[in-house]
């Protein structure tokens, strides 16, 4: 390819440099710098330097379970997004059936609404009498309504749906740009089902599953709307957490400080995904 | 009696309401190159990968040494198949590439290294083993792709098109080079291609397949001078084909009033043909003979030089006869025919010819 271009490349990129820089940049400069700032009940905060909001999110343990959480959760999303995707993928790219289209609306639909009208949803399947208690009821599986709402597994189920399309996908088009007379190849050469599966289908798609994984993650660790109305006060999250230290208790460079977490932990897995990507396949 | 490799009978194969292929059956002997030869779109792949167990007929039956394999999953049948775009592993190293069947196989890894390694050595790439394929030429990845399907010790070695995305000099040489790996071996292969000169060059036998059925089996030169159907004539090489009124039939020819004037002796499946009936007459271009002299002319039919092209070796005519009839004639370029100039009337002589039925 021919690099630069001089002026004529200039020309293209800097409408979108000039918003990464005032829209992005410029944000995370300014959230770092007031996360080494001191509160203070009356300015909000005093531009003077000190490691106290750190020092105070690593050492009281409601904040460190919250980190943990918001890891776990994120972890968790991507494995089941990863294993309930993957196979949905893989049909998609291999099929030639009349339900492609409507499976690839299914994919797609989730994304034509808001994520707050989505978590509705849930709530209302979810809740106490919410159809998914109903169901069960009614099949005996249970006798009265569990509590699902307000729980790990209802934040869970709501974003793993909510982030299906960012992991299928990457996955989708990583399955789809496989060559399948190379799976065909494998099975004339004595490899059955699972060995082509993991000899060849796996690691082809591994651009697909790390790109798929590194968006579903960095997105549920920053999840604010469904985890604070599918898991309240129990099943707290970074995002809910900052949420309420900028817009209830008014500590900017705590929630800085919480913020500069978040985004050093979804940083990290960034970093892990072009690194690993980089040695792709050609 | 020898007992073929493969034999394929009845099979049949349908996408949807499309018939690909089908009824079509043949057999391939010990160490034979059979080629299926055919338009694109023919049924040559479908063919090749019932062979191969990645398609099940929906009727008909395939044997290897006699051993039903009709619904026997690719992987049990010990076949090579060679892909028209080779599909390497891309994520693997050429070694891995060609050790794969052998793995797939529990041989122990020095016996794989050391037959991985001899194989490269057979298709002519020594040292290329810790490659990946995205490093290699095209020529060089059909090589691995042969070794990755000739280590295994296959059955049978099915090559789809495997020259067709090589550049013009590259495919000629790997025609030989193919074929010569393949006596050395032994193998007996069936090899797929819409290109008539690979067919001819490297086969033992053709198959020539038109809209899912066998037209015709045979050796090239049968092909050639004996097509049975207009397909058949006009698909393999240059022909001639000229309307003709069969005058009567006697020991193994028919005589043939032709539209061009002449009445000409040919052979071709007669069983059928009365008098009377309407044909085909079939000519190679070489087989015209065109004579300049008048007084030498007595019985030919008159024609006049439409066109005369070049080419080197060869002066190519484009003969008018009367009835408006063209027909094209290839001479060696030696003095006697250069000297018909274009434009001059001269009298052709189709000699024997090839009888047709007349057909669509
Ligand atoms: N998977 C498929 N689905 C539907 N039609 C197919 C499929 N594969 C092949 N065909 C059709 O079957 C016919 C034979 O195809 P193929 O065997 O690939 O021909 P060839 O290899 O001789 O070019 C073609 O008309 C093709 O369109
Ligand atoms: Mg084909």
């Amino acid at each position: 390819m021919r690099a630069g271009g001089g002026l004529f490349a200039a020309a293209l990129f800097t409408p979108i440099t000039v918003v990464y820089l005032v829209f992005l940049l410029a944000p995370i400069g300014f959230f770092l710098m007031m996360s080494v700032f001191r509160y203070s009940p009356m300015e909000l905060w005093q531009p003077a330097f000190t490691a106290d909001n750190f020092v105070r999110l690593l050492s009281e343990e409601h904040y460190r379970v919250i980190i943990f959480r918001t890891l776990e959760i994120a972890a968790l999303t991507t494995v089941f997004s990863l294993m309930l995707g993957f196979p949905l993928a893989y049909f998609l790219a291999r099929t030639g059936s009349i339900w492609r289209g409507v499976l690839m609306f299914l994919v797609i639909a989730p994304l034509m609404t808001g994520v707050i009208v989505r978590t509705y949803g849930w709530i209302v399947l979810l809740g106490s009498e919410g159809t998914v208690n109903v169901v069960l009821m009614w099949l005996g599986v249970i006798d009265e309504p569990v509590k699902i709402l307000e729980t790990q597994v209802a934040v869970l189920v709501a974003l793993v749906h909510i982030l299906m399309p960012y992991m299928v996908f990457p996955l989708f088009s990583s399955l789809a740009s496989q060559d399948p007379d190379v799976e065909r190849a494998a099975a004339t050469l004595g490899a059955g089902r699972w060995r082509i599966f993991f000899e060849v289908t796996l690691p082809l798609s591994r651009a697909g599953i790390l790109m798929g994984s590194a968006l579903v993650f960095t997105l549920t660790a920053g999840a604010v709307v469904t985890p604070a109305l599918l898991g309240g006060s129990k099943v707290q999250m970074l995002g809910q957490t900052i949420y309420d230290l900028v817009l209830s208790t008014l500590n900017w460079p705590f929630a800085s400080a919480v913020a500069f977490v978040l985004v050093f932990c979804q940083f990290s897995i960034i970093f892990l995904y072009l690194k690993g990507g980089r040695r792709r396949v050609g | 009696m020898s007992q073929s490799v493969l034999h394929l009978s009845g099979v049949v194969k349908r996408f949807g309401e499309t018939l690909a292929v089908g009824p079509v059956g043949f057999e391939v002997q010990e160490g034979e190159f059979l080629t299926l030869l055919g338009p694109s779109g023919c049924g040559k792949t479908t063919t090749l990968h019932i062979v191969a167990g990645l398609l099940y007929p929906d009727q008909g039956e395939v044997r290897l040494r006699g051993r039903e394999i009709t619904r026997l999953d690719p992987q049990h049948r010990d076949m090579g198949l060679v892909f028209q775009n080779y599909a390497l592993f891309p994520h693997k190293t050429v070694f891995d590439n060609v050790a794969f069947g052998l793995r797939m196989r529990k041989v122990a890894a020095g016996e794989i290294r050391e037959r991985v390694l001899r194989m490269l050595d057979v298709v002519g790439l020594p040292g290329v083993e810790n490659r990946q394929p995205h490093q290699l030429s095209g020529g060089q990845r059909q090589r691995v792709a042969l070794a990755r399907a000739l280590v295994i010790e296959p059955s049978l070695l099915l090559l789809d098109e495997p020259l067709s995305n090589l550049d013009a000099v590259l495919r000629k040489r790997m025609r030989l080079e193919l074929r010569d790996i393949q006596q050395r071996l032994g193998i007996a292969t069936i090899f797929v291609t819409h290109d008539q000169d690979e067919a001819f060059e490297m086969s033992d036998r053709v198959i020539l397949m038109n809209v899912g059925h066998i037209e015709q089996v045979a050796t090239p030169e049968e092909l050639y001078d004996n097509p049975t159907s207009r397909f058949a004539a006009e698909f393999i090489g240059e022909v001639n084909l000229i309307d003709g009124t069969v005058a009567g039939v006697d020991g193994g020819a028919a005589q043939v009033q032709s539209a061009i004037g002449g009445r000409y002796r040919a052979r071709g499946d007669l069983a059928s043909v009365r008098a009377g009936d309407e044909v085909l007459l079939m000519v190679r271009p070489e087989r015209v003979e065109i004579e300049p002299d008048a007084a030498a002319a007595d019985g030919l039919v008159p024609a006049t030089v439409a066109k005369r092209v070049f080419s080197g070796d060869l002066l190519i005519f484009t003969l008018r006869t009367a009835d408006g009839t063209e027909l094209t004639a290839s001479k060696p370029s030696t003095q006697r025919y250069r000297a018909i100039a274009p434009d001059s009337s001269v009298w052709i002589d189709l000699g024997e010819c090839r009888l047709l039925p007349r057909g669509a």
